[in-house]
């Protein structure tokens, strides 16, 4: 694995439910519980696309769902990263190829990390949302090369 | 400093000087562009970035989702309906129809007043 080597700032989630049974939303929250409190890696949750670097997605996404999380991932600033938590929204899961499935969510937005099972640990999602983290600092830093690059 | 005081109008309640009141807005004007400056650079104007978050919903139109001034008024202009239906009536836009009622309502008070009703 990686390492993160630019600590410039804490990283904010944005969680989308579609279609999820409950499950990896509810191991989600058990990330932000003392057992697991992710706030003191800096990890947090926020109310609004709009101010999040990482979008948590959960589901196998019905079709009604798609064209919304398709304008939460547009509303986020750049650089930022998707991760997939569960079968359901990384295969389709046990609604794998169903008339009313949009998903799985790569076909919709472009996905980074994806963290399988049924539901996922929440030692596994702390794990999906550090790998998207060093995907956004790698981002950032092309990001900085190519304003210096424009500017020089 | 006696053009500074010149410039000062001092009131019970405070003061008010026009130099200073420059400061400020050139001192709020720097700190708000060290904000602006330090605001993130990937930011795509016209695009979903920069519109409301509606739970994933689209932003209608400002005409269709916006609270009218008139809006405010409407349970007393619903009650009171049918004199605003009159009143609506009255009110042409016909310039000869206004004169027409200053002409009327002018000789009933002069008929008042000089007839000594």
């Amino acid at each position: 694995m990686g390492k993160l080597t630019n600590f410039k700032r804490s990283i904010w989630v944005f969680h989308a439910s579609g279609g999820s049974c409950n499950a990896c939303d509810i191991e989600i929250v058990a990330v932000l519980t003392p057992r697991y409190d992710v706030e003191r890696f800096g990890i947090k949750l926020v109310g609004s696309p709009r101010h999040a670097d990482v979008l948590l997605v959960t589901g196998a996404i019905p079709r009604d769902f798609a064209d919304k999380l398709r304008r939460v991932y547009e509303q986020m600033p750049d650089p930022k990263a998707v991760v997939v938590v569960g079968n359901c929204g990384t295969s389709g899961g046990v609604f794998y190829d169903s008339y009313n499935i949009a998903g799985p969510i790569d076909e919709i937005i472009p996905v980074d990390v994806y963290v399988p099972g049924c539901p996922p640990r929440p030692e596994a999602i702390i794990d999906g949302v550090v790998k998207a983290w060093l995907k956004i600092e790698k981002l950032e830093k092309e990001l900085e090369k190519k304003e210096r690059g424009e500017k020089g | 400093m006696n053009w500074l005081e010149s410039l000062t109008l001092k009131s019970p309640a405070g003061f008010w000087n026009p130099l200073l009141w420059l400061l400020f807005l050139i001192i709020f004007a720097i700190i708000g562009y060290i904000i602006y400056s330090r605001g993130n650079k990937g930011y795509k104007p016209n695009t979903e970035q920069v519109k409301p978050f509606i739970s994933g919903n689209a932003v209608e139109d400002i005409e269709q989702i916006r609270v009218r001034a008139s809006d405010i008024y409407w349970g007393f202009i619903e009650a009171l309906k049918g004199y605003y239906t009159i009143l609506m009536r009255m009110h042409t836009g016909d310039m000869r129809d206004y004169v027409l009622w200053y002409l009327g309502v002018g000789a009933i008070i002069l008929f008042i007043l000089v007839g000594g009703v």
